[in-house]
């Protein structure tokens, strides 16, 4: 640890620092402002503490008039002497620690990279400051609502999920990017999606249609979905990642593109769309970025078994775990007054199973992109 | 086949059914004799108001054949009583009264001495002197199991009379006839006299010799003696074993149990069979005399509403009551509401002199003993007592490095593992086992060639290794202050011990099992007619009034147990929480100094102060339970040995006697 410290002023990050932008002078203030804190208390002889602001679904409030899911007010204490917080409170410590380092050096890390930089062994113990990455994300994400700076702005990423092909040219990092000539993988969207890193160069696309997982992407992709629509294709693995939705907002507000999600009819496909929309409850913080109010939901509808015939080899049988969850999700504010919603998962539980989009192929492979998404695109039917 | 038909003598019947009695194997036929003599020795001598004092000899004379001598410092048996007491069965004072004592039938000691001439042809001998001035008799005894009568073989069936004193002392020597005619002297410093040798003034000495094998551990001779030591703190035991060693348990009170007084049977424990012959002992009076004077609580009102009940006239004799009408005076009695029989006819060890005895011999840091009050099945009174010895088995875990290299220098064990079990209360061949694999130590480690760094080693991993991971609670049994050491699983006590849970008193149980960790518990039923399942007397009969009395008991100890425990757990959690905080101070100053630029010493320096205010604080909190933990709150009879690394075993080493090892 000493040692680590002595080696630190290099010459050549010396220099580094030089190179700071207002953002990061920002974020590096309120690092500082961090420890300065428990400075004061310890000196005056007071037990220290941090207030981090709640990130639980009871202090998330569903705005009505903004139509996204906002964070309240509530803070908890986080206490150095309190047996089961000590130790949280030192992480939180180490992680403001390794983001100022970050800063200062001007680079990025993954969250992963983060957690194996402030990982070692607590002097004269066997403890590990953190045992293993589930250990460190959290911190991070409480760092980030605690001095309100966005994970970019304290310079660490999330690993990329999610692929997107479509009309559209832009600049990531310096680089030109045509997104109609990806090839079969698609364009990685990255984590970090902001002006300064990503700008949009020509766009002629008309809407985009993000679905939920990499085959259902692929299906698209091959059946050349977008060329024939004229679209963005995009998928975020299962919940979308920061950057992926990040991405999809920006693309939303800047360029008015529509956006059409496909997502299984499950609980789970119902929580995508609602992060999607209103934003998540985990990082409520960050909805005002994020969420996109205008998103509609295409499909799967439980009403599509009968609708088109499905064979009922293609249903999985709702377990006790949907069951709950689906009961949960209706009670959501921002579900809670949308009588299409309610009848839908009135609808799925009555089935009693759930389908993935995936059930379609059961049809015709190609059954999806050729009939399924262009007759609800042309009836404009959708959840909203 | 009617002509071969005839009638069996008792002899010839358990001649032939030997394991009745407890000679199932040679073994236990070891044990069982020398257990008979010593429960007969114990009785004598507390009747007779004397401090027992017992010597226990056993010796090898064939590889498997075992020469027994017990002798006790008692009253001594009259000349003519002694070939009846040790060469007929079924013959004694206690079958026929109702009085706590540890013999029951009068079947033991003869028994053994039948058990040696059927094994070894050898006759039984003894010694008996009644007392200082008077001369000692001399038999030799054999029993005719045809007819169930004493045979006296030396000087021509007369006996031999040894006249007092010094001369009697030369005859004895000459005729090679055993007697322990002083009582051993007490050490005394180098510059004290020592003092003059007390004579043994009156006692009895059986000598057996019988077919046997020798063998420690469970069920043992060794374990027998150790466990009465600890419910009869009032004997002092001299034990000679095959192996030339010889182990003193002295007595930790002068005081004598208190006399047991006998009583009268209670009506409500007397069966018809019994009701009729009792009638038919009576050989005058009425119905009425008759009730009142066999049995207890009886008082003459109380036999009118019996007679009333059984439509019996309160004045007809006796002798005229047909069986009929014996029946029916058997089911009034049952239905009659008739006084509890009166409960001071036992003598209970007491919990202070059961805490004397398990501290003396158990090893432990929580004692506690609890005495119930005295209670009653089947018109018999009987009294539970539990006491509970938790901990103290990490004698191996304490051990400093420079007195382990002292024990290996001392030791005579062959292999390490011996070594270890050998020299450590409580460790078994589980726990050493573990430690000589934690070592990485070969199977056959000689303790004396241990280099430098494997003392080092081995010390290391006696500290580290859990040795008390596992170990079940042991239970000790005992009925009348005799140790019950078979048949564990067919007896009351430890069905009681399994069917309790243990958790709530925070020692981990799995179901209906004994619970597991360094505990011992100890059971005594004491009661003028103890109920065993066999006539060899290794279990409690079920009886629900006495298994409830036996929870209770439990109850009580385990709760205090559960204190003791808890008490440690809050203590231990307040350690934790300063060392939690403590650990993280020096990440945190770290963090802080690098994020701002303060001096990380002053960050730590103030933080560590808060840390000791805070934690202060937290330690005068209430306990989990709400209260303010305080010492009082265990109540009477409780004993806590407070944790001395070193006093134990060095205390242990200094003993003259060969170190205690239980089980």
């Amino acid at each position: 640890m000493a040692k680590k410290k002595a080696k630190k002023p290099t010459p050549a990050q010396q220099a580094r620092k030089a190179k700071l932008t207002a953002k990061d002078k920002k974020t590096l203030n309120s690092l500082v402002g961090m420890a300065d804190g428990v400075v004061r208390q310890a000196s005056r002889g007071r037990a220290p503490y941090f207030e981090v602001p709640s990130r639980s679904l009871s202090n998330v409030k569903y705005s009505p008039t903004k139509k996204i899911i906002e964070m309240g007010s509530s803070k908890n204490k986080r206490e150095l002497f309190n047996l089961s917080q000590a130790r949280t409170y030192m992480q939180t410590l180490l992680v403001g620690r390794g983001c100022k380092e970050l800063i200062e050096q001007g680079k990025t890390t993954s969250i992963r990279g983060l957690y194996y930089l402030l990982k070692h062994t607590i002097d004269g113990t066997r403890e590990e400051t953190f045992n293993d990455q589930g250990d460190c994300d959290p911190v991070i994400e409480d760092v980030e609502v605690t001095l309100n700076a966005l994970r970019e702005e304290l310079h660490v990423y999330a690993s990329n999920r999610g692929a997107m092909v479509g009309n559209i040219q832009l600049i990531d990092s310096g680089d030109e990017i045509d997104c109609s000539r990806m090839g079969s993988g698609g364009y990685a969207i990255p984590s970090i999606v902001e002006e300064e890193v990503m700008q949009f160069v020509k766009c002629d696309a008309d809407f985009i249609l993000h679905v939920e997982k990499d085959t259902v992407w692929r299906r698209f992709n091959e059946d050349k979905f977008w060329k024939q629509h004229n679209c963005i294709l995009t998928h975020g693995n299962g919940q979308p990642p920061r950057g992926v939705r990040r991405l999809l907002s920006r693309m939303h507000n800047e360029l008015g593109l529509p956006i059409y999600c496909l997502l299984d009819n499950d609980p789970w496909g119902y929580y995508i769309y609602s992060v999607i929309k209103q934003g998540s409850i985990n990082l409520a913080y960050e909805s005002r970025r994020m969420a996109i109010p205008g998103a509609k939901f295409i499909g799967l509808r439980s009403r599509d078994y009968e609708l088109c015939e499905l064979n009922p080899s293609v249903t999985i049988k709702l377990s006790d775990n949907d069951i709950k969850r689906a009961n949960q999700i209706a009670k959501y504010p921002w579900f809670e007054k949308k009588k299409r919603w309610q009848k839908e998962i009135k609808k799925m539980l009555s089935n009693g199973f759930k389908l993935e989009v995936e059930a379609l192929i059961s049809k015709d492979i190609s059954y999806v992109t050729q009939e399924y998404v262009p007759e609800r695109l042309a009836e404009a039917n959708f959840l909203d | 086949m009617a002509a071969k038909q005839r009638s069996i003598s008792v002899s010839e019947f358990f001649a032939k059914n030997r394991h009745l009695l407890g000679f199932d194997n040679p073994r236990k036929a070891l044990l069982t004799t020398v257990k008979e003599a010593v429960d007969n020795s114990l009785d004598a001598c507390e009747e007779a108001g004397i401090g027992p004092e017992i010597w226990v000899t056993i010796t090898q004379t064939e590889p498997d054949r075992y020469k027994v001598s017990i002798q006790d410092n008692g009253p001594g048996i009259l000349k003519r009583q002694i070939p009846l007491i040790f060469g007929k069965l079924l013959y004694g004072s206690k079958f026929h009264r109702l009085r706590m004592s540890r013999g029951q039938q009068g079947i033991g000691i003869s028994a053994a001495g039948m058990y040696g001439m059927l094994t070894t042809g050898k006759p039984v001998k003894i010694v008996s002197k009644l007392s200082i001035r008077k001369p000692a008799h001399y038999y030799e005894l054999q029993i005719d199991t045809k007819t169930n009568n004493p045979q006296i073989l030396n000087n021509r069936g007369d006996g031999l009379d040894i006249p007092a004193g010094e001369k009697g002392r030369k005859i004895m020597e000459k005729k090679n006839i055993e007697w322990e005619a002083f009582y051993p002297i007490p050490e005394v410093g180098e510059d004290e006299t020592p003092p003059e040798p007390v004579e043994v003034r009156s006692g009895t000495r059986v000598t057996l010799e019988i077919e046997a094998k020798y063998q420690r551990g469970r069920g043992s001779v060794d374990e027998y003696l150790e466990m009465t030591a600890i419910a009869n703190p009032h004997v002092t035991l001299h034990y000679l074993d095959p192996e030339g060693t010889l182990h003193t348990y002295a007595r930790s009170t002068d005081q004598l149990p208190p006399e047991a007084k006998e009583i009268k049977p209670h009506p409500y424990g007397v069966e018809l069979g019994r009701l009729v012959t009792m009638l038919k002992e009576m050989k005058e009076g009425t119905i009425t005399q008759f009730l009142t004077s066999s049995f207890s609580r009886v008082s003459p009102a109380v036999a009118r509403r019996i007679c009333e009940g059984a439509d019996v006239s309160t004045r007809s004799s006796v002798k005229k009551i047909s069986r009929d009408e014996a029946d029916k005076i058997y089911k009034s009695i049952q239905q009659t509401k008739i006084k509890a029989p009166s409960t001071d006819c036992i003598a209970p060890i007491g919990e202070e002199l059961l805490l004397k005895g398990l501290h003396q011999v158990v090893p432990g840091e929580f004692y506690v003993a609890a005495t119930r009050p005295p209670s009653v099945y089947r018109g018999n009174p009987f009294q539970i007592e539990c006491a509970l010895a938790y901990g103290g088995h990490n004698a191996a875990q304490k051990v400093s490095r420079e007195l382990l290299e002292r024990l290996i220098d001392e030791t005579d064990a062959r292999t390490l593992r011996q070594f270890l079990m050998n020299t450590f209360d409580g460790l078994g061949a589980d726990s050493a086992d573990k430690i000589m694999k934690a070592g990485e130590f070969g199977s056959r480690q000689s303790p004396s060639k241990l280099k430098q760094d494997q003392i080092e080693r081995l010390h290391d991993c006696m500290k580290n290794v859990n040795v008390s991971d596992g170990q079940a609670m042991q239970v000790l049994r005992y009925a009348n202050r005799v140790p019950l050491q078979f048949k564990m699983r067919d007896c009351a006590i430890t069905q009681t011990v399994m069917k309790m849970n243990w958790r709530s008193y925070g020692l981990s149980q799995s179901r209906s099992n004994l619970p597991s960790g360094p505990v011992r518990v100890m059971v005594h039923v004491a009661s003028v007619w103890v109920p065993f399942t066999s006539e060899s007397k290794e279990a409690i009969a079920h009886y629900d009034e006495i298994q409830k009395e036996i929870r209770l008991g439990l109850q009580t100890v385990g709760r205090k147990l559960g204190m003791f425990l808890r008490r440690r757990q809050q203590v231990k959690k307040e350690g934790e929480r300063r060392n939690v905080f403590v650990r993280y101070l020096g990440e945190v100053a770290q963090a802080v100094s690098d994020l701002n630029g303060s001096d990380r010493d002053e960050i730590y320096n103030h933080l560590t102060r808060v840390a000791k205010r805070v934690t202060k604080e937290a330690d005068t909190k209430l306990d989990d339970r709400g209260n303010k933990v305080t010492e009082e709150n265990y109540g009477d009879n409780v004993l806590i040995i407070k944790d001395d690394p070193e006093e134990g075993l060095t205390e242990q080493l200094d003993k003259t006697t060969p170190q205690k090892k239980l089980f």
